[in-house]
């Protein structure tokens, strides 16, 4: 097994966690670039994906006004697969599991893409700013029952999740605090509230299909009292709120678990987090401080994190399990297949629900677990033929150029073990164990590839090639990250 | 799917006695909904036809549509490949059209017209050119990608009473005007959102006077110009409650009560400029309008995708 340079190793480990992967020639285009240049391309990289909106919005009207779960879950899917700016759609798929919101109760995908939009815009930027946006975003406002949350007859929904679930942390604040919180973010609702919950109730299409919402602050309906909340007084309202919630040390202490257990190791299920320490005390501390330092700047955490030794060390290389979407990415990132828009998105999208994650309709306010739990025996099933039915594909354009790549400067033949060498190299220069290896190389023996005349039978060779391309795409390292 | 209603419609054809067809393009997973629906500008609904497939009289992504002068309906299939022809009443009667690159086949049909002679042109639109056809099928002429003036992605077609053809460059935010014989005149617009600009234009109609109306699909608006392509006028859309819509508020009190007490034209101030936020809030504006046809008696129909529904306007001056 031919041994890779540890540059190599670290950058495809960063493609991985902060993207969806990368090719051999992305991988040499970034190196040449150096690391830490890298990482400040990835966080610094404004929005700048070449997606064409009109195209999409041409082909697909229901992407266009992203009308269900469908459609919006499709033009992200798509967004995925073709960004240049691949950390600004991890962002939003980390936060999109933070903050979870789903379309079982939203039903109306145009809300659910604009609150995506905002983790986009807002993922990278201070915490305060974005839980202000969240605590803003129509979506959101359904989603946890802000609509019903009135001067007088509170509705602790919001409050309760946003100090639990999006910053705090169990045991780290009262009951009380929960109902002043939640007094606070009266009035913060959304136009035409009782036609919007009539809708999002009925999941009306009528007449005229859905309306998007937009978010409304109703002065007569806020509760301006005085209020005590975490200690302080005041007649807070929620950006008081969200201030005080950002200077507590529980706050930097729970979004730096999230942002460790997202991009460097898993972590137990957040239920449990009041009960079990980090598992690595050091790396959060050091991501607290910068939390502090930098005036809760998400986007310095994740460099700080990136260019970490914690994150470096092979020792956690490979002991993610890559959600469904993040293996769908790697894969159609790496097949070229959707260039251009193409209906094809629409199934892929379906595959992505079938191996366990629908995009826009996450399980419950929790959030999907990561890790183990993504693995049951039909999701895995699902993924394996997902990653070799679309990776061993000769058809698809990215598949063509690896086998291209694999070929060029071998003369007439090449061996087993070299064509298992540059198939796990083009393919994102992917560690495997030792057994595995000598799976492939026996594999690829069987299948006569040594035997074939590269120059003469380019196309028998390519579709041996494809083949065990698609057994390393079934390989366990190809399912992690 | 049966019944009244569009689902994200992208063309309307004016037929027989005036009789519209309404073609609903739906999306992936509701491809039960792919449908040509009949009514009349009274909203006396006639029924529905096609449907999703490969087979006589279905099809998967249908984009133009036209009227011969029997009254037959052409419907343009993006992703078969073919143009489809139904009857008066919606019966099947073929198809036809290859795939390819080279001249007669086709490469994602969209706008489609006739002209006076009954042969029928056609936006290849992933070809980058128009082709010139008989009713049945038989290549006549190509023209579009052969010269600086190349179009790029162009989607609606139309063709005056004296022959001109008039392009919907999607592209290239213009439009162009070639003669019968496809020799490029001229072309009129630039990409912007001012008067006369356009951005991604998906529609184009000229009626008697020599107006040219295009709907500017980007821009979400109607932009009329006089023969010489000067701005007359734009229109960001005025839809008020069709008759099918008002029957469906009349049975339907839960959603009808709490309608009548929003706001449905909130200030556009809040949505920066971009058009196709102001639509997705505000329901009377054209959303995705995605073709522009006109009657014999001056009327102008926008066929908008985003709204599932058919703005008609009438000439007053």
């Amino acid at each position: 097994m031919e041994t890779t340079s540890t540059d190599v190793k670290l950058m495809a480990h960063l493609l991985r966690r902060a993207g969806f992967g990368a090719t051999k020639e992305q991988l040499d285009q970034y190196i040449s670039s150096g690391y830490e240049e890298t990482v400040d391309l990835l966080v610094d990289n404004e929005d700048s994906s070449r997606i064409d909106d009109a195209l999409v919005r041409r082909y697909f009207p229901d992407q266009s006004v992203t009308h269900d779960t469908s459609g919006a879950g499709s033009y992200w899917l798509y967004r995925l697969v073709s960004t240049d700016s691949p950390l600004r759609e991890k962002i939003a798929l980390f936060w999109h599991n933070v903050f979870a919101t789903g379309y079982t109760k939203v039903t109306n995908g145009k809300p659910m893409s604009d609150q995506l939009r905002m983790f986009r815009n807002h993922g990278l930027a201070k915490l305060d700013d974005l839980l202000l946006e969240l605590s803003r975003d129509p979506a959101m406002i359904i989603w946890l029952d802000n609509v019903d949350n009135h001067n007088g007859a509170i509705n602790e929904n919001y409050g309760r999740e946003l100090l639990e679930l999006f910053s705090m942390g169990v045991g780290n604040y009262s009951e009380d605090d929960i109902k002043e919180c939640s007094r606070a973010f009266t009035g913060w609702s959304i136009a035409n509230s009782d036609y919007i919950k009539q809708l999002a109730v009925r999941n009306s299409i009528m007449p005229y299909g859905k309306l998007a919402w937009r978010y409304e602050y109703k002065k007569d309906d806020h509760d301006d009292g005085e209020k005590t909340f975490l200690g302080y007084k005041g007649n807070f309202n929620g950006e008081d709120i969200i201030k005080i919630i950002c200077e507590q040390p529980a706050t930097a202490k729970f979004i730096s678990r999230h942002l460790y257990h997202f991009f460097v190791a898993d972590e137990p299920p957040v239920p449990s987090w009041p009960y079990k320490e980090p598992q690595d005390l050091a790396a959060i501390a050091i991501l607290e401080k910068t939390y502090f330092d930098s005036g809760y700047d998400i986007g310095e955490m994740i460099r700080v994190l990136f260019n970490s030794e914690f994150f470096k060390s092979e020792t956690c290389h490979y002991k993610k399990i890559k959600s469904p979407v993040e293996l769908a990415g790697n894969v159609l990132r790496t097949t070229e297949e959707f260039k251009t828009p193409n209906i094809r998105i629409s199934e892929r999208n379906s595959q992505v629900t079938f191996m366990g994650q629908q995009l826009l309709n996450p399980p419950s306010v929790e959030g999907w677990h990561q890790g183990l739990e993504w693995i049951e025996t039909g999701s895995l099933a699902e993924r394996v033929n997902f990653a070799s039915q679309y990776l061993g594909d000769i058809t698809k354009p990215g598949v063509r150029r690896i086998i291209r790549n694999v070929m060029d400067h071998e003369g007439e033949y090449i061996s087993a073990e070299a064509c298992v060498d540059k198939c796990l190299d083009q393919l994102g220069s992917i560690q495997i164990s030792q057994y595995i290896y000598n799976t492939l190389v026996e594999f690829a023996q069987e299948n006569g590839i040594p035997s074939i005349n590269l120059l003469k039978d380019k196309e028998n060779a390519a579709k041996k090639i494809s083949e065990l391309i698609s057994l390393v795409a079934s390989v366990p390292e190809f399912q992690q990250s | 799917m049966d019944g009244r209603g569009f689902m994200f419609p992208v063309d309307t054809a004016i037929g027989k006695n005036g009789r519209m067809h309404t073609v609903s393009r739906a999306y992936a997973p509701a491809t039960a909904q792919l449908r040509i629906t009949m009514y009349d500008i009274d909203s006396e609904y006639f029924g529905i036809y096609g449907g999703y497939g490969e087979s006589l009289g279905q099809f998967k992504w249908p984009t133009g549509m036209a009227s011969d002068q029997d009254g037959n309906i052409y419907l343009s299939d993006e992703l078969n490949n073919r143009i489809n022809v139904f009857s008066h009443e919606g019966n099947p009667i073929k198809y036809w059209g290859e795939y390819g690159t080279k001249e007669g086949e086709l490469k994602g049909p969209s706008g489609i017209a006739f002209d006076s002679s009954g042969n029928l042109f056609v936006a290849d639109h992933m070809n980058n050119r128009i082709q010139q056809f008989t009713k049945d099928g038989k290549f006549i002429l190509s023209f579009g990608n052969k010269n600086q003036d190349t179009l790029n992605m162009p989607w609606g077609v139309f063709v005056s009473d004296d022959g001109f053809v008039y392009v919907a460059d999607w592209g290239n935010d213009r439009i162009v005007k070639y003669d019968s014989n496809g020799e490029f005149i001229r072309s009129f617009g630039s990409r912007g959102s001012g008067n006369g600009q356009f951005k991604n234009p998906s529609g184009v109609a000229v009626d008697k006077d020599g107006y040219i109306y295009v709907t500017d699909w980007g821009n979400e608006r109607l932009e009329i110009l006089d023969k010489n392509g000067n701005f007359i006028e734009s229109l960001r859309g005025h839809a008020t409650i069709s008759k099918w819509a008002d029957e469906y508020f009349d049975s339907n009190y839960e959603e009808a009560e709490p309608r009548s007490r929003s706001n449905l034209e909130p200030d556009t101030v809040q949505f920066g400029g971009d058009p196709h936020e102001e639509s997705a809030h505000i329901e009377k504006l054209f959303w995705g309008p995605t073709s522009v046809k006109l009657d014999d008696d001056g009327r102008v129909y926008v066929t908008e995708s985003n709204r599932h529904r058919v703005q008609i306007y009438e000439r007053t001056g």
